[in-house]
């Protein structure tokens, strides 16, 4: 292989996290495996978000020297399932590491048929190398749920590669032939036979750059469900290659506000035509609506039947569905703060109070009869809608232990349940 | 030894005796029962139903299980009704005469030249009903199959539990008859009628699987018998309507019980409560100002039981209401934070239900829509005003509008991209795009769980 595929190998690495979960009620550690690949000279490392998020407790990672340091998290983002860990460089200068970093390709000018080659960790083999094309270069896939609950996808098209991707094989790089990153692998069809798929460079270099500025992205939102177009521009009466379906609006969204609704198809976003016929067009125009600034006028060009509106919203920041979550050890159970996303989904009828994620076997929570998907509003008949209202209640309890009479929803259906030490 | 041989004897002959009066016994109460055959018609389908029924009065009126039809199917689905006599081979005519909302049993009429072979079960009830203790002895009868002339069999049991849920019923050691039919006493005095059997856990061992857990529930006979104290007052309400109505309705969807540990944290000694939640804005229960969070401790000074399990007080309260007529008083005293109230909530009229809701099967586009109901906008948290549209009641699989991924209860709210005001406009149009041979597709909006969908139907 080339001198540049070479120093490629160098600049991968092998992530072991140790992270935490709330499932069951009480707060446990799992370690998991992935990779990773190098990318500055400061040793920033560009992996997948579902393998170093934020409930990850320690990150290590393994050099092509098959030297260990300790790393630490940097930043993520769930929604283009990427993920930025620093590299604890001090510890390197003094035991006289060295490490290469990477170099980004161009993923926008790769074309189906290009060979490319996927370095990681399948299984916990590391520096394993495997072969293919580039099966597809702009694959759109969205996961609501994808990761820890979190959604993934609709802001980015993916590249879709035949070279063989396994478990582990998570955050490694899919390079070409010179051994620049196109592309960070992120997940495959288990039992489908090479069916990959990774985030392309062109996002990653992008999201990566601020991730290490900011540690987060800051995305709009106005609250737009979009559709595909397909076969339906006869019935709307559309000019060829004009307009995005509005499927949904999330009710009491800004778009929602602005007026809106389902059916109508927007054909202009701030005077910027759009074309939304097909599945792969959406992400783009999704990213160009969260790429907005938050808080700014956005103008929409509206066709509803034969009539033409313009319509303005005032963007708010996109929140994920998943809210804060915390773990209550005394009483076992794990509960997660109602975010609006969450509160728009189930249909509540507004985000406060918190949802049960876990309740750990004959502890308070389970013997109360409280189980998961329920919804605490009230603790000692006070609201609780906030996660730090909860907090309080349970640190009396810890204090001086006896019953808390707890209020929760299940689809808007009330029922009172008591925690006894 | 003589001595021996004699008591030997003795003893076979009042085993012999009494196997003779069971069967004189069972003799005469076989004309209490039948069993009935029906057909449920459904858009591409059609369900033979066979159900065993107990005859209740010289009109030859038959109760068969609640459970024989399913709820969403109306009346006019419903058809064919035939009687069979235990063991007899001729076909008698019924006519259906409704649901009773209390009880849920079907009650059915024997066409006339049946009935005088009809003998009431109320026949073998006695002076008063007859009191069942654990222990007691009961039998009851099991029929066979249509192709063994449902040839009726015996079964006897002994009762092994007797609890209020919240009806008083006794469950036996073992199955004692099939469901639907009666119970009687050793002496031949009308016990109960046995319901539908509980499930009961097993684990399940095969090669290469160790211990799956399932649960196996007899469909022909049954250990649950409801007692005669409880059946005999419900005999009488036979339906004036073939809709089951009057039905009384309060207009509270979600009901939960207070289980005894929140119950002591909130000083109810020894009684229980029902949390109230989802009150339908506009129902009786909104109108005397009941609200989210009320619990009710009693009605009409009636404290709430404490049944066990827990989830019993709310059969309880359900029977309470169900058993009033529309228009009747009902006074609650619920507890509001730390404050009791007494409120007094006059009952309203069941609203329309599924199974009388307007619907209309489209062939061609393989859909049954049906008119939004209240209980629509409840199940959809629709606001109040924004209503209209029609529901989808029925898909036939691999349709056009199933394809076009269309889904059942979906809440169809635009047709062509116009809002559709109710049912009548619905079908004008749909028929209209149906007839027309010209069309290529149609677009729906179609609302699942708050969020919606832009179909396109394609005709061609």
């Amino acid at each position: 292989m080339n001198r540049g595929f070479n120093r490629l190998l160098d600049a991968v690495v092998r992530i072991d996290v140790r992270e935490t979960t709330l499932e069951d009620g009480v707060q446990r550690i799992v370690s998991g495996i992935g990779s990773g690949v190098i990318i500055s000279e400061d040793g920033i490392i560009l992996t997948n978000a579902h393998v170093a998020s934020t409930l990850a407790v320690e990150i290590s990672v393994t050099l092509a020297s098959l030297e260990r340091v300790n790393a630490r998290l940097v930043g993520w983002d769930h929604w283009t399932d990427l993920a930025v860990i620093r590299i604890d460089v001090a510890d390197l200068r003094r035991r006289n590491l060295k490490f290469t970093y990477a170099e980004f390709g161009d993923s926008t000018v790769l074309t189906p048929g290009e060979t490319v080659y996927a370095v990681g960790t399948p299984y916990g083999l590391t520096r394993t190398v495997t072969r293919g094309i580039i099966s597809n270069n702009n694959r759109p896939f969205e996961d609501p749920r994808g990761i820890h609950g979190f959604e993934v996808g609709m802001f980015n098209n993916w590249l879709q590669t035949d070279a063989a991707i396994n478990p582990g094989n998570s955050g490694g790089p899919l390079v070409t032939e010179d051994g620049r990153v196109v592309g960070i692998n992120s997940r495959a069809y288990i039992g489908a036979d090479n069916l990959g798929f990774a985030i392309p460079s062109s996002i990653a270099q992008r999201v990566s750059t601020t991730l290490v500025k900011q540690g987060s992205i800051t995305r709009s939102y106005l609250g737009i469900v979009p559709g595909v177009l397909q076969d339906l521009e006869r019935f709307y009466s559309l000019a060829s290659n004009t307009g995005m379906l509005v499927n949904s609006v999330d009710p009491g969204s800004p778009a929602a506000r602005a007026g809106l609704r389902p059916g109508d198809i927007v054909l202009s976003l701030n005077g910027q035509k759009i074309d939304g016929r097909f599945p792969e067009q959406l992400p783009p125009i999704q990213n160009a609506i969260a790429d907005l600034p938050v808080g700014s006028t956005v103008k929409l060009g509206v066709k509803r039947g034969a009539q033409l509106l313009n319509l303005s919203a005032l963007s708010e920041k996109l929140e994920s569905r998943v809210g804060e979550e915390w773990a209550f050890e005394k009483w076992g159970l794990s509960v997660r703060r109602v975010s609006r996303a969450y509160a728009r989904e189930n249909q509540l009828t507004d985000d406060s109070g918190v949802l049960v994620i876990g309740v750990q076997s004959g502890y308070p929570a389970a013997l109360s009869g409280i189980a998961v998907g329920d919804i605490i509003t009230k603790a000692d008949g006070e609201p609780i809608s906030t996660m730090s209202h909860l907090k309080e209640h349970y640190q009396r309890y810890v204090d001086t232990p006896a019953p808390v009479l707890i209020e929760a929803q299940r689809n808007r259906r009330i029922a009172l349940y008591v925690f006894k030490p | 030894m003589k001595f021996f041989r004699f008591i030997l004897i003795g003893l076979t002959l009042i085993g012999v005796s009494r196997a003779a009066d069971l069967s004189a016994l069972i003799q005469e109460r076989l004309a209490s029962i039948v069993t009935a055959d029906f057909v449920i018609q459904t858009e591409t389908d059609r369900h033979p139903v066979t159900v065993a029924g107990t005859v209740i009065d010289d009109q030859g009126t038959i109760i068969i299980p609640g459970s024989a039809i399913p709820s969403t199917i109306s009346p006019d689905q419903v058809s064919n009704f035939k009687l069979h006599r235990p063991g007899g081979t001729e076909e008698f005519a019924a006519t259906y005469l409704g649901q009773d909302a209390l009880s849920g049993w079907h009650f059915l009429q024997a066409e006339e030249r049946l009935r005088h072979e009809l003998v009431p079960i109320t026949r073998f009830a006695g002076e008063s009903p007859v009191t069942t203790r654990l222990g007691d002895e009961l039998w009851g009868i099991g029929l066979r199959g249509k192709d063994e002339d449902f040839n009726p069999y015996v079964l006897t049991s002994h009762v092994a539990l007797i609890a209020k849920l919240p009806n008083e019923t006794a469950v036996l050691a073992q199955d004692v008859a099939g469901p639907g039919l009666p119970v009687f006493t050793p002496s031949g005095q009308f016990a109960g009628l046995a319901q539908n059997s509980y499930g009961q856990n097993f684990l399940l061992y095969s090669r290469g699987q160790n211990g799956t857990p399932v649960m196996l529930l007899n469909v022909e006979e049954s250990s649950v018998v409801l007692l005669a104290n409880e059946v005999l007052p419900r005999l009488k309400r036979i339906p004036t309507s073939v809709s089951g109505r009057p039905i009384a309705w309060i207009g509270v969807y979600g009901l939960q019980p207070v289980d005894p540990e929140v119950a002591k944290f909130i000083k109810l000694e020894k009684q229980s409560g029902v949390v109230l939640s989802d009150i339908m804005a506009g129902s009786p229960a909104a109108q005397a100002g009941l609200q989210d969070r009320d619990i009710i401790l009693a009605i009409d000074g009636r404290p709430l039981p404490r049944l066990k399990p827990d989830q019993v007080v709310i059969s309880y309260a359900g029977e309470e209401i169900a058993r009033r007529r529309p228009g009747d008083f009902m006074t609650l005293s619920v507890l509001r934070g730390t404050e009791r109230h007494e409120i007094k909530v006059t009952l309203g009229d069941e609203p329309k239900m599924i199974r009388e809701a307007s619907r209309h099967y489209f062939e061609k586009l393989g859909l049954t829509i049906r008119e939004f109901l209240k209980y629509d906008g409840m199940v959809n948290r629709s606001v109040p005003g924004e209503e209209g549209g029609v529901v989808v009641h029925f898909l036939k699989p691999n349709s056009l509008a199933d394809t076009a991924g269309l889904q059942m209860s979906d809440w169809i709210r635009e047709i062509d991209g116009v809002p559709v005001k109710d049912y009548a406009e619905a079908i004008e149009k749909l028929s209209a795009i149906e007839s027309d041979k010209t069309r290529g597709d149609f677009v729906l909006l179609a609302s699942r769980g708050g969020e919606t969908k832009v179909l396109r139907i394609k005709l061609k």
